[in-house]
């Protein structure tokens, strides 16, 4: 079973938060880069670019196909993580630390009440694969 | 491809219905993957010489060489009856369909069972140069090559069943050149194949769509309706065509 960190916010869209002030670290979640397979390439937004709640800032290329990366929040880019330039592998090997892909401004942090605490994404994942 | 698009968009938004497109191109183009660079993996040049297109297609992948082809499109909703949850899962019921529609047609096929190597040398940019869990061999050979995208609960596989092959021109502009040419083209003719390498000329592209559409309705024992374009998918087609995917070997 996987282990969701308790100090992090999921979306539906299997991108995690990690929020501090008003800035959110996002990056996606342990299960969605097992669904993906390896990792081969990402495309993230430049700094200082808009992100728009439920709207694509970037793409994934993996061993089995590419997703979408959908933002939970809407805000302004700070910080692009570069690491994943040199070493792309630490989306597979440590989704939810190293791994993490920007670091986002929140415009409004009551877009954060639609996201997901980990006991909420576990249930989510539980009903996803019940629908299946 | 700003069709195959406007349309997964619009099922994204509304929660349409699946929808099977069977196309060909106006013109040779050739088209790149989501992810490729432009400049280290096809030959632009070459491309705009011989006044091939180029696009980037919204999945990912390896570059293609559209001419004597068939390109299919597929989009649905993830949590569709008709498909199973899974990325891979999804490849292998569509490339069932595909292998029966070519059964159809007097052409047997086999799914392959063992995917591709990341960064297998210079072949590895043609999508045809090696092929993928749950792609499409004839007599060990490459015949179809698919990518698939998935976002906000839905999927778009995009795939080019190739009717002929002309691995110098795939060779020429879909691959960076690095070793000597002759050896490239011959190493394609060894991987790749066509339908008319087993069929002859007189089974048409008609016949093909025909075969595959049958293979499909039975496949997934449904019915398929012919359909158009929505309005709102028409308007959407036309913005992407003019934003995202206007012809990349047209200079500025």
């Amino acid at each position: 079973m996987k282990v969701f960190p308790d100090d992090l916010l999921y979306s539906r869209e299997h991108v995690w938060v990690r929020v501090e002030g008003d800035l959110a670290t996002i990056g996606i979640t342990d299960l969605a880069q097992e669904k993906l397979g390896e990792v081969h390439s990402v495309e993230l937004p430049e700094i200082d670019s808009e992100v728009e709640r439920d709207e694509p800032f970037g793409a994934i290329e993996a061993a089995k196909g590419t997703v979408e990366l959908i933002s939970p929040l809407t805000g302004n880019v700070i910080n692009v993580n570069e690491d994943l330039i040199d070493d792309i592998g630490i989306v597979n090997s440590d989704p939810h630390d190293t791994g993490w892909m920007i670091v986002v401004e929140i415009n409004d942090l009551d877009e954060l009440d639609d996201l997901l605490d980990s006991r909420g994404y576990h249930d989510f994942i539980l009903q996803e694969v019940e629908g299946e | 491809m700003a069709i195959d698009e406007a349309i997964f968009r619009e099922v994204q938004r509304t929660g349409g219905p699946p929808t099977i497109r069977l196309y060909g191109w106006l013109s040779p183009a050739v088209s790149i993957g989501y992810f490729q660079h432009i400049d280290w993996e096809i030959d632009l040049p070459a491309c705009r010489k011989g006044g091939v297109t180029v696009v980037r297609r919204p999945t990912g992948g390896k570059a293609v060489y559209h001419d004597d082809d068939l390109t299919y499109a597929v989009i649905a909703r993830e949590n569709s009856s008709l498909f199973p949850p899974t990325i891979l899962e999804t490849y292998r019921v569509i490339s069932q369909c595909l292998v029966q529609g070519l059964h159809r047609l007097g052409l047997e096929a086999i799914l392959t069972a063992a995917g591709r190597e990341p960064g297998e040398g210079s072949l590895a940019a043609s999508c045809f140069s090696a092929p993928s869990l749950y792609e499409l061999l004839v007599k060990g050979r490459k015949i179809c090559g698919s990518a698939q995208m998935r976002s906000r609960g839905v999927f778009l596989q995009q795939g080019s069943l190739l009717l002929s092959f002309d691995p110098e021109k795939t060779c020429d502009l879909t691959l960076p050149h690095r070793e000597p040419r002759a050896g490239q083209v011959q190493a394609l003719q060894g991987k790749v194949t066509s339908l008319y390498e087993h069929l002859p000329r007189s089974v048409t592209r008609e016949d093909v769509c025909k075969s595959l559409v049958e293979a499909f309705q039975t496949g997934w024992e449904v019915s398929l309706a012919e359909g158009s374009l929505t309005p709102e998918e028409e308007t959407l087609k036309d913005r992407l065509l003019e934003t995202k995917y206007s012809d990349l070997a047209k200079e500025d």
